[in-house]
């Protein structure tokens, strides 16, 4: 004890905690405790935002993060999960050793050995018994593009596996066929800079403030005080920030549309001359949409005819307008057609090619663009067809691996595995970086899937996670931060991720695991020039030579790292200017043969489940908070983003819903649909519409309730629209 | 698979997988990647050049936060910013900032708002002038209020008198910490972490006129659902260029939250007013039996008393995030109602330790000080004033922070009652004890007693049971608050109050004053006695931990279901 109590203690042991220092990072002072002797960057691995960190190094070990300042996406900025990235690394349950599950029906610990010995072992007795096919794999869109590709590769070529799919299939399917089918490839073809392009920014399906805050970042620095459209049947962030929101009723989207095209060919806002040399179908779709009066569509949305006149006035007089959904399109019985809806607005209006412009799908995933060209599932390898003997010839050829190793035939769906496993089709599920147990549709029919499976296996960064304690065999796989490949972001612009810190235990990379099954299943051979992920990256370069995502012009990584990552195309032979953002279709040519877009539509369907007396609600699902990541295996493992979002669930409704029902604020309520039911904490809210109540998916209850339909062709889960109805926790149900 | 031979599956090379673990554990990137910097970057400073002053500071200006609400889309990238950039401990979730959120509006314009707040270094800072350590200073300059760390000794006060619950307890460390504006950011000419966190721009430092700060904090109207700007006048400045609807309130409004129930404080000031009040007992059996006032010879009250008395503040160290710091809590009593308490206790300890020093004396030693009466009457009178004077401290601490439940009005009821329970109920069991002994002759003052204890007794259980009357009230204000809270969360524990309450101060005293009309005092009215005391400290304990626990206060607003 110091003798001198009352003198002002201003410095000392604790003042020093809080120190701050310069230390040549771009952010300015950081705390000294955490001072860096070195930085790199990496990007983030959470949405497909794509920003760059600078990973604060101390001894070799990331220590602490700042976003990058100079990187071309994120210009400085990150949302609450990239600023918290490292901290989901230190978790205490991360899985340190592969685990099997025992007599006694527990998961014990076991050595790697042993783990690929049971592995190999199990998945061959269950092919043996069922067929090579009866086995099928569940992969992610959180992963780098290199282990994607060894995954498709050694499972589908190495191991005879036909089917697998990725979780890529929630999200961002339906813009893959939304996109194939009118532009002949998956290719979004904006940059980020045409937020900052526009005069007229529409927003369909979007909570961009929340869900991709840092895009929106890229809207606020628009300096042509544009006009902000935000189509979402709720007042949410982003529709306070709009200067038109359009609060629809749900699943009337392709009404919309359809109604908008109509009159703004009827105002003449037709493109005609792009209509003419880059198009086919228009007469075929004016034709068409003509049913689709304003006074129709009103009917049919709930907008009124002033608010719909006025918002294809917008589009009309918009000189450079960009058009832009996510998972209010994308997860729709009919999302490909509505995402269609959308690049036909786009088309005609001549919105396509130019700065500002575009039909822009903002993707999920760190990784689901990767995903989309090389996860080897429902594409083969590079944007190939499976069913294209020819594709199947050259990746044969540059892969040196013998041609029949390539199945003609397309994969299995997600749903259709699922289906798989009840038909008895599907005996063996490997999942990896997924936690299907919280986010498939519809809970209560997959965890009765689950549990028919003869052998499970996940390989995850965590043991814990609501699928992980359903398997048979765990293995342990290093993080994000902990190994080193590739992502490819919203705007196609492929960056890089680095190891910046040491797995925990007998953790590996992804990579790694899956080199050692090759080894083990006796194919390490076929993977012999598949020796670290930048080898990798060379092979998949080579692959898309030729492609419409051709990148044989990226040496390597050094180039992407120089270049603050590169947008694709880039063949070989071409230069590339960094400080130019890059956009397709500026010269108006499209994938298709004959270089033309497509207008592609269909009458609208209602959505299969209608609300009646019985569930009089619809229920809408959604991103909670910015500070949540799907089922929060990793976000739950930071204490300060578990600070920044409810921590009960909860149920948006509108007041006038709860009155009859006798529901106080606050209380607990029981959301029940025809499948399951949920407790969830009344908050009610006229931010969702009457008839409406709203779940943040981030709970794991939420998809008690879900509805398992889907797109035809994306197969993509309709989340975000099911019938239920709410009773007070204490009353009785039915 | 395709007809081929296939290899035995247990056959793993062992090898192989040593290296990939060796690979995985091998260092990072640091080496091929890396950039290294040795010089001060200044990249970053260009950016931000609009959102931090420019020019210095006038007399009569200081800094403060502003945030443009239309441009706040509620991302919380500021909230992890700060954590991270100021090195915020981890473990310990602490957070500088928060983000809310308002909702109001009507069905047809619904509307929500977020709203990122922090520290507001206020005009007249709460947490400076409650501090009993002095450890925050106002810098005469910027005006950015800062926390001094290493001299706090975690007494944890400016939680309680910031109406905004800034201040952050960090138990790993024992102190407060809260933002300090990122003072050396700016001083060196860099923005602030949430300044440059926020991707759209919507938190900048400005310069404000104090002055005009002040007007606009008498004007009221700070935030929907946050505590009035007149109390501590907060220099943040929201602004947007479209109002608010007047039915905004923060997402987290309805949920109403109980409090810390700061056990060690709550056995604190039970323990210091039963010491005040055995004091004031004692001196009543005095005045009660004739003896002169000064003259007191059953020795053991005093020593009880005192030892209490020294008890409650050693329970009071327990509360202490760093109690071997604890003597410095009487630098603030300029200002702090807390420096003030202690020094009031401090000394009232002192002075009865000196008056159970003299009672329990040697006789050759006390036959002098009794001689001179007057100076023992004298110290008598030094312990029942400092006593008295230190539970008013104890009332105006908790008055100064300017809630409901805490008025001065309440709290003095509350505190007082308990004093003068403790007299009651301590001088019934010392009086009849005495009287058993032969030491002293209680006579016909202990059925009287025994009444006006059960009159106090049931007043002040009835007082308390006032405040659900509260329930009834239409808007959801601070008092509505904490009888819901009474009523639903702390039900059982406000229950037991009663229960208790009801036993030591109404029923024993009831039986004992029956019991005592016939025949001679007994064993049996000593122990009822004595049951009834310990009654009474259990239920005190348990009302003083309700105290805490059912404030309830609109700080800022908040998340939906935080």
């Amino acid at each position: 004890m110091r003798l001198a109590p009352f003198s002002t203690q201003r410095d000392g042991l604790l003042s020093l905690e809080l120190a701050r220092d310069a230390a040549g990072v771009d952010i300015g002072q950081v705390p000294r405790r955490l001072k860096p002797d070195a930085t790199t960057t990496a990007i983030c691995g959470y949405c497909s935002t794509g920003c760059a960190l600078t990973i604060h190094m101390k001894g070799g070990v990331a220590v602490n993060l700042s976003p990058t300042l100079d990187y071309p996406v994120n210009l400085g900025a990150a949302c609450p999960k990239g600023w918290e990235a490292l901290a989901p690394l230190a978790a205490s349950d991360r899985a340190t050793t592969p685990l099997i599950r025992g007599a006694g029906g527990r998961l014990v610990p076991a050595t790697w050995s042993d783990a690929l010995a049971t592995f190999v072992g199990r998945v061959r007795r269950v092919q043996e018994r069922h067929g090579n096919d009866s086995v099928a794999f569940i992969s992610t869109g959180q992963i780098p593009t290199e282990e994607m590709a060894l995954l498709g590769s050694l499972t589908k070529f190495g191991m005879g596996i036909l089917h697998g799919d990725g979780n890529t299939r929630q999200c961002m399917a339906t813009s893959v066929v939304a996109y194939k089918q009118a532009f002949g490839f998956d290719a979004p073809p904006y940059t980020y800079a045409d937020f900052e392009e526009s005069d007229v920014i529409v927003l369909i399906g979007s909570n961009l403030c929340i869900a991709h805050p840092i895009m929106w970042q890229r809207i606020c620095r628009n300096q042509h005080r544009p006009a902000i459209v935000v189509v979402d049947p709720r007042k949410t962030e982003t529709a306070m920030a709009a200067t038109q929101h359009i609060a629809l009723r749900p699943k009337s989207d392709l009404v919309l549309l359809y109604g908008l095209a109509n009159r703004i060919i009827l105002d003449g806002g037709v493109d005609e001359r792009f209509v003419d040399a880059h198009t086919t179908g228009f007469d075929e779709f004016a034709a068409f949409v003509q049913g689709y009066s304003l006074e129709r569509t009103a009917e049919a949305t709930g907008i009124s005819v002033e608010a719909l006149r006025r918002l294809a006035d917008t589009i009309c007089k918009g000189r450079r307008v960009s058009f832009w959904w996510t998972m209010g399109v994308n997860q729709s019985h009919e999302g490909v057609r509505v995402a269609q809806a959308i690049i036909n607005l786009a088309l005609l209006t001549g919105n396509i090619g130019r700065p500002g412009t575009g039909a822009n799908s903002v993707t999920g995933q760190c990784n689901a663009m990767g995903s989309r060209l090389f996860s080897n599932t429902t594409n083969l390898l590079g944007g190939h067809d499976f069913a294209n003997a020819a594709h199947r010839a050259k990746v044969a050829r540059i892969l040196e691996i013998d041609e029949s190793r390539i199945p003609a035939k397309a994969s299995w769906a997600y749903d259709q595995i699922i289906e798989g496993i009840f038909s008895g089709r599907i005996k063996g599920l490997w999942i990896i970086a997924t936690n299907t147990a919280h986010s498939w549709i519809n809970q209560a029919d997959l965890h009765d899937a689950l549990g028919r499976l003869e052998f499970l296996v996940v390989q995850d960064m965590y043991a814990t996670t609501e699928t992980a304690v359903r398997a048979h065999l765990v293995l342990p796989a290093a993080g994000w931060g902990e190994k080193e490949g590739t992502f490819i972001n919203s705007e196609r612009r492929i960056g890089l991720l680095k190891k910046v810190a040491r797995a925990p235990g007998q953790a590996l990379a992804d990579f790694y695991i899956l080199k050692l099954i090759a080894d083990a299943w006796g194919v390490g051979d076929m993977f012999r020039r598949w020796t670290h992920p930048e080898a990798v990256f060379r092979i998949l370069a080579e692959l898309s030579r030729g492609q419409p995502c051709d990148i044989s012009g990226i040496e390597g990584y050094d180039m992407l790292e120089t270049l603050r990552g590169v947008q694709w195309p880039l063949p070989e032979g071409e230069s590339v200017d960094p400080s130019t953002e890059r956009r397709l279709f500026a010269d108006g040519r499209f994938f298709h043969d004959d270089g033309r877009a497509r207008f592609l539509f269909e009458p609208p369907r209602p959505p299969p489940e209608l609300t009646n007396a019985r569930y009089p609600l619809t229920l809408l699902t959604g991103r909670g908070s910015s500070s949540q990541w799907h089922t929060e295996s990793r976000t739950s493992k930071s204490a300060v983003l578990r600070k920044l979002h409810p921590r009960e669930p909860y149920v948006e409704m509108n007041p006038t819903d709860a009155a009859p029902l006798k529901i106080a604020r606050n209380t607990w309520v029981i959301v029940e649909s025809r499948r399951g039911h949920m407790r969830a904490r009344a908050h009610l809210t006229p931010v969702v519409q009457e008839g409406q109540v709203f779940i943040p998916m981030h709970f794991a209850e939420c998809n008690q309730l879900t509805l398992a339909s889907f797109d035809p062709y994306s197969r993509q889960p309709s989340y975000k629209h099911c019938a239920v109805r709410v009773r007070r926790e204490g009353d009785l149900g039915e | 698979m395709l007809g081929e031979p296939r290899m035995q599956s247990s056959v793993v090379r062992l090898p192989l997988i040593e290296h990939y673990l060796r690979e995985q554990s091998r260092a990072t990137a640091v080496e091929r990647f890396a950039r290294v910097h040795d010089q001060e970057s200044l990249a970053g400073k260009d950016r931000y050049r609009d959102l931090i002053p420019v020019e210095g500071l006038k007399p009569g200006q200081q800094l403060a936060f502003q945030v443009d609400l239309d441009a706040c889309t509620g991302c919380k990238a500021c909230v992890t910013a700060c954590h991270r950039m100021n090195g915020l401990d981890g473990e310990e979730a602490e957070t500088w900032r928060d983000v809310g959120l308002l909702q109001g509006g009507s069905a047809d314009a619904p509307v929500q708002q977020t709203i990122t707040t922090a520290c507001h270094h206020c005009v007249d800072p709460a947490c400076m002038k409650g501090c009993p350590v002095n450890a925050y200073e106002k810098d005469p300059v910027t005006g950015i209020v800062r926390h001094l760390d290493d001299q706090c000794i975690g007494c944890q006060y400016c939680m309680l008198t910031c109406p905004y619950e800034v201040p952050q307890f960090n138990r790993r460390l024992g102190i407060v910490r809260k933002c300090d504006m990122c003072a050396g950011r700016l001083a060196a000419g860099e923005a602030t972490a949430c300044v440059q966190a926020c991707p759209n721009e919507a938190i900048s430092i400005r310069v404000v006129n104090t002055a005009e700060v002040v007007e606009e904090a008498q004007a009221g109207g700070f935030l929907p659902g946050a505590a009035p700007p007149a109390i501590t006048i907060p220099t943040t400045n929201y602004v947007s260029r479209r109002p608010l609807p007047r039915n905004m309130l923060p997402a987290d409004f309805y949920r109403v939250r109980s409090s810390n129930a700061h056990w060690a404080l709550a056995i604190m000031l039970v323990l210091t007013q039963f010491s005040v009040g055995m004091f004031l007992a004692d001196f009543l059996l005095a005045s009660a039996i004739g003896a002169p006032f000064g003259s007191r010879w059953p020795a053991y009250r005093g020593v009880l008393a005192a030892f209490v008395g020294v008890l409650a503040l050693v329970a009071s160290v327990f509360h202490l995030g760093r109690p071997k710091y604890a003597l410095r809590a009487l630098i603030g009593l300029r200002t702090s109602w807390l420096s003030r308490e202690i020094l009031m206790f401090g000394l009232f300890a002192v002075f009865a330790l000196a008056d159970a020093a003299i009672s329990i004396a040697p006789p050759i030693l006390r036959r002098d000080i009794e001689a001179t009466p007057a100076a023992v009457s004298v110290l008598q009178m030094l312990v029942l004033g400092t006593g008295a004077l230190g539970v008013l401290c104890s009332v105006m601490l908790y008055a100064a922070t300017q809630k409901q439940l805490w008025t001065f009005g309440r709290t003095s009821f509350r505190f007082g009652s308990t004093v003068l329970l403790a007299a009651g109920s301590s001088a019934l069991t010392m009086g009849l004890t005495e009287e058993l002994t032969g030491a002293a002759t209680i006579g016909a003052h202990a059925k009287r007693i025994a009444l006006a204890l059960a009159l106090l007794g049931g007043t002040k259980l009835l007082w308390e049971l006032g405040a659900l009357v509260h329930l009834r009230a239409k808007s959801l204000g601070e008092l509505k608050r904490s009888a819901i809270l009474l009523a639903g969360e702390l039900r059982g524990a406000f229950v037991f109050r009663f229960v208790l309450g009801a036993m030591g101060g109404v029923v024993f005293p009831l039986v004992l004053s029956a019991l005592l009309g016939s025949g001679p005092v007994s064993p049996s009215h000593a122990v009822v006695a004595a049951m009834g005391v310990a009654c009474i400290v259990g239920g005190e304990l348990v009302e003083r931990s309700l105290f805490f626990r059912s404030v309830s206060v609109p700080t800022m607003p908040g998340g939906i279901g935080r």
